[in-house]
């Protein structure tokens, strides 16, 4: 169990990293901190689960997304 | 991508690489056992001398109060950092990426006007197809840079519902800190959600007094006075700095913990709560 949660963090990981759209790249972000409050879960440490799941999926990507909504869907960089 | 900014990225790799192996690889090669005194000793004696089941909130509250007083500080400093950048920013950070957005592919385009003025003399035949191509690149970029609807009906409605919902949990996380795993910054953070929850569902007719930033500010200050009010508290009844001043209670034996941890929370979710309508800006107040 704990080798599927890190190994689907890392792919989601990695995808975020690559992703041009940048909305993509940050629900791939808060999947990753729904997965590590899980493995948090599963490693005995409830404490720390909620506040990962609480910052990571919560109050983070609601800042992402409203960074987003006023500048730039898109990764110009190429 | 030039060929030297590859392989310098790459070796930016390599080297964050090598240092991340050489400060973990001690930690998983090393054979000597973990130091136990410490929690054999909070096994033994931290319900009893705290009153709190939830043995972390013994520890970060009961034995180790002083460093929560220094991260309550931290998280007061990084708040009234972010609000001075935001203010210094003019009203909203994001009018000025605007705004000089703008003022950038206008001055693109008048740069790419004169500059294609002197490279038209000698031939005059190339010069409106290739600046009609130009004109139309600038407008294309305007076009790119129009804000974008992202609020919709769904996530206004599915953030009101759900907010009443999540304050409540936070408050449940934040009171009960003592008896099941949670606490002060935890529940703290919750109901920092349900405060920007609140705000993101909010429609026009309907708006409550909590999402405003004046008053999260105002209630974040105060918790923190109450906060410093608390620990002094105990010297006064001749302790020492963060003594519990309630004494012994038979009822409640962890009713210091229980005010620290509500004073915290509520200090912790105005305080992050605040930072992200900030963030968010004004449309959303």
């Amino acid at each position: 169990m704990t080798i599927i949660l890190l190994s689907l963090i890392l792919g989601l990981g990695v995808y975020t990293l690559v992703s041009r759209d940048l909305l993509h790249g940050i629900i791939a972000l808060s999947a990753i901190s729904l997965l590590s409050a899980l493995l948090f879960y599963l490693l005995h440490a409830p404490d720390v689960a909620i506040t990962e799941a609480a910052v990571g999926a919560g109050v983070s990507t609601v800042i992402f997304v409203g960074v987003i909504r006023h500048t730039d869907r898109k990764d110009d960089d190429s | 991508m030039s060929k030297g900014r590859k392989k310098g990225s790459q070796l930016q790799t390599l080297l964050s690489l090598a240092a991340v192996s050489a400060v973990l690889l001690p930690v998983f090669l090393l054979s000597s056992p973990w130091p136990a005194a410490a929690r054999d000793y909070l096994e033994l004696h931290g319900v009893q001398e705290t009153g709190a089941i939830n043995l972390v909130s013994a520890i970060y509250l009961g034995y180790r109060a002083f460093d929560t007083l220094g991260e309550t500080i931290v998280l007061l400093t990084a708040v009234s950092g972010t609000i001075g950048i935001l203010s210094r920013a003019g009203a909203s950070l994001a009018e000025g990426y605007r705004s000089s957005e703008e003022t950038l592919s206008i001055a693109e385009a008048s740069e790419s006007e004169s500059a294609s003025v002197p490279a038209a003399e000698p031939d005059l035949g190339s010069d409106p197809g290739e600046k009609a191509l130009r004109t139309e690149e600038t407008h294309t970029k305007h076009r790119k840079h129009k804000p974008r609807r992202l609020r919709t009906h769904l996530l206004e409605v599915v953030t009101g519902t759900l907010s009443p919902v999540v304050l409540m949990f936070g408050f449940y996380v934040m009171l009960y800190g003592h008896l099941s795993p949670g606490g002060g910054f935890q529940g703290g953070v919750v109901i920092a959600s349900g405060i920007v929850f609140l705000a993101l569902g909010n429609r026009k007719e309907s708006s409550t007094k909590i999402t405003q930033a004046s008053v999260l500010g105002r209630i974040e200050a105060a918790a923190f006075l109450m906060l410093i009010l608390i620990s002094v508290s105990g010297i006064i009844q001749g302790g020492g700095f963060l003594d519990n001043p309630l004494g012994e209670s038979v009822i409640l034996p962890a009713g210091f913990i229980i005010l620290l941890n509500a004073v915290i929370g509520l200090k912790v979710g105005a305080g992050i709560g605040f930072m992200c309508i900030a963030l968010l800006g004004k449309e959303n107040s």
